[in-house]
């Protein structure tokens, strides 16, 4: 149902130039495209001053570098061990995704097709799910995780992430479940498939546009956690991207801002090579997803 | 929810009664995976939440029961009540600042589409998919003192009024620079919800509105922001959810200093929690997050059955 309209968008994005309000739509794209620069200068400045040493960042620190300097990538690396973080957060994103989807899946489907009275009120204490912010919880879980000894292992972080994103791409498979064709399946059906076989031969095939958005967004959920990172690991070498960058604002600060600016280049390059590859996905689903009338 | 059941199901015929019992066994084993998930990190934690929350608990030993009086005493406590004005400050400005900053830039992205701004939408949401970490991280990088963006800009400039402040650590500045942060990482949110249902609006009106010879400031205001009042008012109610639950921006950027200037709900519960080891008052600050955070979302679903049906 968004696609049409996230194609209208797009589609109206790259018509060719036309200037239809004269003054009014120069001053505005003038406008929007500043606000555009100033939006993304943060993430552009870091560039400046990277490659400097510190005695040069003090001294000239808006001047073009006069050589690059590249040991502040390698001082930040080490620091934080960056590839360790990469690691543990390559594996908590993996498993939030193979512990999210097959039961959203499996869960939306049977809401979208089997609809009973059941089925209905399995659905509601589902939701209860969306509505529980995970501070909520956090005292209990933290208490249940040291009990089953579970704090401080990855797959401790990935399996709470997963309970708590359920509920949401139950909702998002069911409503696209909903908006597939039902004769479909009927045929299948009556060509004497059975229930499982329909699910995984037939319908989830189909569903793959949404099974590609909660690739996405389950992943980049994940990669950016903060809150169950910190509260749930507590050995150096299990903590996350997050953590690291946390724990160098609390331990390095901003008196070497060429390192800093290094950390924070490396910290943010997966997720914005992810967005620049898919954001037109990303924020499709994030717009599909997103409460409504 | 009062669609007929088994309307669209692909509901058991009646020459394959022996399909029946597959039926409800492969809706059980569909819905088992889902409700194992919830009922171990949610259902149980919630519950437990509630019991802990009238208990006096440091995590070790005994948990003797003390009713309310973990709530009452919160009501008291001072970094708590920061932590609640500052919440609801924030729910107020990020309306009153976010969302028309988002509707300006929302509307103009689509009533000005050119080869320009057509790409540009993707650049407005780039700060939200950030994670937070790395937003305080150049939240910290703009507004460091002596190295930070703003104080060597302005002292490359000789500006010297602007250069000595220290905007995380001044009592008065620390609040307002998070959230402008904050604006600065999730305006784009709103933008890119407002432009769809902009763009949902039907061609017609548009062609009309110019025909009739309207400016685009009038055709804004007078004819598209009523057709996305709804939106708005969504929109209005995440940003107060999302102010309860706020934590990783303070925590990081200014650890809800100095003081308590820069306090959440959040934080409190961290401190209380995870600092303190007071689970009690803890579970307490969590079940109040939550009761704040329901009311807002019934709200939402009432402001929905009252005027759901004025748009689209």
């Amino acid at each position: 149902m968004s696609d049409a309209r996230n194609a209208a968008i797009v589609r109206r994005g790259s018509r060719a130039v036309r200037i239809r309000h004269g003054g009014p739509e120069v001053l505005a794209t003038v406008l929007l495209v500043a606000i555009a620069i100033a939006v993304i200068s943060p993430l552009i400045i870091p560039f400046l001053f990277v490659f400097k040493t510190q005695l040069e960042f003090a001294y000239h620190p808006w001047a073009w570098p006069r050589q690059f300097y590249w040991n502040n990538f390698v001082d930040s690396w080490k620091a934080v061990r960056i590839d360790q973080g990469l690691v543990n957060t390559l594996i908590v994103s993996l498993g939030a995704i193979v512990t999210t989807l097959p039961p959203a899946a499996l869960a939306g489907y049977v809401f979208a097709r089997y609809r009973t009275k059941a089925t209905e009120i399995a659905f509601y204490a589902i939701m209860v799910g969306y509505f529980v912010p995970a501070q909520m919880v956090l005292i209990p879980l933290y208490k249940m995780e040291v009990a089953l000894k579970l704090n401080d292992t990855l797959y401790g972080l990935f399996l709470p992430m997963a309970a708590f994103g359920i509920p949401f791409w139950t909702l998002i498979y069911r409503s696209f479940f909903k908006s597939l064709p039902g004769d479909l399946a009927e045929a299948a059906r009556i060509d004497g498939a059975g229930h499982a076989s329909t699910f995984f031969r037939i319908m989830l095939p189909l569903a793959q546009p949404a099974t590609i958005l909660a690739l996405l967004l389950v992943f980049i959920g994940a990669w950016s956690d903060y809150l169950l990172s910190l509260i749930l690991l507590s050995s150096q070498q299990r903590f996350t991207m997050q953590l690291r960058v946390a724990s160098f604002l609390g331990a390095y600060g901003t008196d070497r801002m060429p390192r800093y600016a290094a950390a924070a280049i490396i910290s943010a390059a997966p997720t914005i090579i992810l967005y620049v590859i898919g954001h037109k996905k990303i924020i499709q689903g994030t717009i599909a997803g997103a409460p409504r009338e | 929810m009062s669609e007929r059941p088994g309307k669209q199901a692909i509901g058991p015929s009646r020459k394959r009664r022996v399909r029946d019992g597959n039926r409800s066994v492969f809706i059980f084993l569909c819905l088992l995976p889902a409700f194992i998930f919830l009922a171990v990190f949610l259902y149980y934690p919630i519950e437990e939440t509630f019991r802990i929350a009238m208990t006096k608990s440091s995590g070790l030993g005994p948990e003797p029961y003390i009713g309310f009086d973990n709530y009452a005493k919160l009501f008291s406590n001072e970094e708590f009540l920061a932590g609640l004005l500052h919440v609801f400050t924030w729910a107020f400005f990020s309306i009153i600042i976010q969302l028309p900053l988002a509707f300006l830039i929302a509307f103009s992205l689509t009533f000005y589409a050119n080869r320009f701004t057509g790409g540009l939408r993707a650049v407005f949401y780039l700060s939200n998919v950030l994670p937070s970490a790395i937003t305080a991280m150049l939240g910290r990088f703009i507004f460091a003192p002596k190295y930070g963006i703003i104080a060597s800009l302005s002292s490359t400039l000789g500006w010297k009024w602007l250069s000595g402040i220290d905007f995380l650590g001044n009592q008065d500045l620390a609040f307002w620079s998070v959230f402008a942060i904050a604006t600065w990482a999730y305006t784009g949110f709103p933008i890119i919800y407002l432009m769809a249902r902009i763009d949902q609006i039907p061609k017609e009106v548009r062609e009309a509105a110019e025909l009739d010879g309207s400016t685009g400031w009038h055709y804004a205001m007078k004819i598209v922001l009523p057709e996305i009042g709804y939106p708005l008012r969504i929109l209005a109610v995440l940003s107060t959810v999302g102010s309860l639950r706020l934590f990783d921006l303070p925590n990081m950027m200014t650890s809800g200093g100095p003081g308590n200037a820069t306090v959440t709900l959040g934080i409190t519960l961290y401190r209380h929690g995870f600092v303190n080891w007071n689970y009690g008052k803890a579970a307490a600050i969590g079940v109040v997050i939550f009761v704040l955070s329901l009311a807002f979302t019934v709200a939402q679903f009432s402001f929905g059955n009252r005027k759901g049906g004025e748009t689209t």
